[in-house]
């Protein structure tokens, strides 16, 4: 069974937000407008933050691309009533719309504040509703919503592999904020294959998890930056 | 007739024709005493106290307990879903389910018997409205015949008798 | 005083006590007219509110919960002082409960009422509520036993079985004496309501046996529920929310605004209803006595939680800490401590203070310092948790300032309705209460056919 994780290179991250707009593109996520945006109802799945350290002229700008860590101890799983929010066997947090009725329990739990509420029902201006990804539900008002690792691709290429009747490759699947990079910052695979890029960046010496004294044991592994 | 009866102004009065009836020969499940709160301090209101009431609040508390074990038992066995880690039969969890059912079993437990042992629900034929305005009833439901004219000169013999007729 | 030593007739608590019922004023129908639009124009703005979509609330990201959950939680806990003293005050056979007790459970039921509707106003998709009850449904999925919110729903639900049993059984004769002295319809209503009541000593048995498991039964439901919707904000890593603390702390502070809660009700039905001869100033003294040992007790608990917090030194929490403290959330929270700490001591604390207009001037502080200390549990915290770049500012918006604000109209309107139709002190109690004991009568014997009585 395979255990999905990811790792980020801090060192090559600039900030260009790709992965943000790749990420909406691919799961449907409306915007919200600029009004609603202010107000804090923007959902991005996977943000840019971005911190400012020192004081003129020494000023440094460091980039975090942060998305769902996808914890193996999730504080968002036990408190949420309706099972919505549960880990699968392949080490994904799941998020089920179709169960969730809204008491965002969850996502006061979570400590990365990667989970939005739908505030309001989506809707995507003529022609843009051509560009909906089939392969993803959309969310009505009311729900919760969270990056999912793009689990349609996941699952798409675990199917196409076993019609093909041979296991995945390493890099076979690629989320859509790991494939629109272009510095190649987001890497994506199985921790649990020791031959794959995500397992040998996860051991590296820059490496390290978000949060880690809260003890969520999150399967994102952040390489800190260099220069 | 349906009943005779008497209302007294106090418990002394009441007490006293509790007593004449009952050197009259009548057996005390046979006489009825009615008062608008429950008077302790005398012998006549500290009837049929005993009940089975307790036990059966402890017995509606384990039915409760036993639920609320086999809702959670049976329901997080039959799908197993992983919620951070936590077991599938987390029994610390739990016990705050079984806590809610086993005191809601204990309570409704509790107010059935009541209903029941009272006989709320169920309307009777003697009473009279002067019991809320304070007084106190004592009377035979169902009197032989043959009874009645003792029984209104021995409820009549106490002070300030009010002697009536259903 | 009657021939029983007794200061007050039946007749005449059956009168005193039975006017609000039988006699209506214009007053009456003001209040009802004014409260009740208030409530409709709330149910309006919930609708607007599901109709239109969750975003016309001022809730964001990250601060997910805010009047909504603030009121839920204050009105649970409102809902504590009255079934928690008046089952503990029967247990302990205080006398001076009498016209106190059923005040008391008719907060308990309307609070618990109003805040149990919280959970439904603050959901997502509140039509669905119905799967946090366990049925076989045919998605073959039951509620998740693990969630505190889950088991706020059993504990809810639970308390609110228990308190309004406990709140009709010894309503129950009461009806009896309204059934008895009034005619027509409201004859035949009271006497569907009275359940054939006849006071005969069996049923008062029955009715004071059931009362006693009752009161027993209910205060472990009590703490618990207060403590379990404290587990709502424990169990998330949020900074400062994941104290140990926080079961006890929350059960003292919802006793604490019940207790002050209760003080209003009685003040009001006191100086409306003309119970001046019912409820006396040693009834406010002792109930004022009860709110500083809570005032107290609350203070106790805040300096447990913070004094710890400042100990770990730990830099997500104090970040809150001091959000509180002196910055953002300063201006609430101190007069949250003043209104919570300082005007019960000094106005319960002193004994020339302590009269009825200074037990309600103290216990409306508390209300609001109880309203405050929840909302500054919930919204600090959760604009301010780990990652910087998340934080968030709350700004509550009209919908939900009017549905908080309505729960006050709505408990108000309750109250007077249930003021109309059932007496507000309960009536066998009192007559119960009267009695001064006299010798016993002993039952006939063989030798004293008539049991007379021996001096």
């Amino acid at each position: 069974m395979p255990k999905w994780g990811m790792a980020v290179d801090l060192d090559r991250c600039n900030g260009c937000g790709a992965c943000v707009t790749a990420c909406h593109a691919e799961n449907n996520i409306s915007t919200v407008g600029a009004e609603e945006a202010a107000r804090g109802r923007a959902k991005h799945w996977i943000r840019v933050e971005r911190y400012w350290e020192g004081d003129f002229p020494d000023v440094r700008l460091k980039f975090r691309p942060v998305m769902c860590q996808q914890c193996d101890n999730a504080p968002c799983e036990p408190v949420c009533p309706t099972y919505a929010s549960h880990h699968t066997a392949d080490g994904l947090n799941a998020q089920v719309y179709n169960r969730c009725i809204g008491t965002r329990y969850c996502a006061n739990a979570c400590p990365y504040n990667v989970r939005f509420f739908d505030f309001f029902n989506p809707s995507w201006e003529k022609p843009l509703h051509l560009q909906l990804n089939p392969d993803v539900s959309l969310r009505e008002v009311g729900v919760m919503e969270k990056c999912t690792f793009c689990v349609q691709r996941i699952k798409g290429a675990t199917i196409q592999a076993k019609a093909d009747g041979r296991p995945l490759a390493d890099g076979e699947i690629q989320p859509a904020c790991a494939q629109a990079c272009p510095a190649k910052a987001l890497v994506f695979g199985d921790l649990d294959d020791p031959g794959s890029a995500v397992s040998r960046l996860s051991k590296s010496s820059r490496g390290s998890k978000l949060l880690d004294d809260l003890g969520t044991r999150p399967s994102v592994t952040y390489l800190e930056r260099q220069s | 007739m349906k009943a005779i009866y008497a209302l007294y102004p106090d418990g002394q009065a009441a007490q006293q024709a509790v007593n004449r009836l009952r050197a009259a020969g009548f057996a005390d499940r046979e006489i009825t005493i009615l008062s608008p709160q429950p008077m302790e301090e005398y012998e006549f209101g500290r009837r049929d106290k005993a009940t089975w009431m307790w036990w059966i609040a402890c017995g509606g508390g384990l039915v409760g307990m036993a639920i609320a074990l086999g809702l959670t038992w049976l329901t997080e066995t039959s799908w197993p879903i992983d919620v951070g880690g936590l077991p599938i039969f987390a029994w610390w969890p739990n016990l705050i389910i079984v806590f809610e059912l086993t005191m809601l079993g204990a309570i409704v437990a509790t107010v059935a018997t009541l209903v029941v042992t009272a006989r709320l629900g169920r309307s009777s034929v003697l009473y009279d409205p002067e019991v809320s305005e304070g007084k106190i009833l004592v009377g035979i439901e169902d009197p032989p015949d043959t009874a009645v004219p003792d029984l209104k000169t021995t409820l009549g013999a106490v002070r300030e008798a009010l002697v009536k007729t259903i | 005083m009657n021939s029983e030593g007794r200061v007050r007739t039946d007749q005449r608590i059956n009168s005193d006590l039975l006017r609000p019922l039988m006699q209506t004023s214009w007053r009456f129908y003001l209040l009802v007219a004014i409260f009740g639009g208030i409530v409709a124009a709330a149910l309006i703005g919930w609708t607007s509110q599901v109709t239109r979509g969750f975003g016309i609330t001022g809730i964001r990201w990250p601060v997910y919960w805010g009047f909504y959950v603030t009121s839920f939680v204050f009105w649970i806990g409102i809902s504590h002082a009255g079934t928690l003293i008046s089952a503990i005050l029967r247990l302990v056979n205080a006398e001076w409960r009498r016209p106190v007790t059923r005040c008391a459970e008719v907060i308990t039921v309307f609070a618990l009422m109003i805040g149990a509707m919280f959970p439904i106003i603050h959901l997502g998709r509140p039509w669905l509520a119905f799967w946090l009850f366990p049925y076989p449904s045919e998605r073959m999925i039951w509620p998740n036993f693990r969630s505190p919110l889950v088991w706020d729903f059993f504990a809810i639900n639970t308390y609110l079985t228990g308190s309004t049993l406990f709140l009709f059984l010894p309503m129950i004769p009461d009806f009896a004496v309204v059934r008895d002295k009034s005619a027509g319809l409201r004859h035949r209503i009271y006497r569907v309501l009275a359940l054939g009541w006849r006071g005969s000593p069996k049923q008062w048995h029955r009715l004071e046996t059931a009362m006693q498991i009752m009161a027993i039964a209910i205060i472990p439901v009590a703490v618990s529920v207060h403590t379990i919707v404290s587990f709502d904000f424990s169990m998330a890593p949020v900074p400062m929310w994941q104290s140990t603390v926080f079961g006890p702390y929350f059960v003292a502070g919802a006793i604490f605004s019940g207790i002050a809660a209760l003080l209003i009700a009685m003040a009001v039905l006191r100086r409306f209803l003309h119970l001046e001869e019912y409820l006396h100033p040693v009834h406010f003294e002792n109930l004022g006595k009860l709110l500083l040992m809570m005032a107290l007790l609350w203070g106790y608990f805040v300096f447990n939680e913070r004094l710890v917090t400042y100990y770990g030194n730990r830099p997500g929490e104090m970040a809150v800490f001091w959000r509180t403290q002196r910055e953002s959330f300063a201006p609430l929270y101190w007069t949250m401590v003043t209104c919570n700490f300082v005007l019960p001591l000094v106005l319960m604390g002193i004994r020339p203070f302590r009269t009825i207009t200074s037990c309600v001037i103290a216990s409306i502080g508390v209300v609001i310092g109880m309203w405050l200390e929840r909302f500054l549990i919930i919204v600090p915290s959760l604009g301010h948790k780990y990652l910087p770049y998340s934080y968030g500012i709350y700004r509550p918006q009209p919908v939900e300032i009017l549905i908080a604000g309505a729960t006050f109209a709505a408990m108000t309107l309750l109250y007077v309705l249930f003021a109309k139709v059932v007496p507000i002190i309960s009536i066998w109690e009192l007559k119960a209460g009267e009695h001064v004991p006299s010798t016993l009568i002993p039952p006939a014997t063989q030798e004293h056919p008539l049991g007379e009585l021996h001096l």
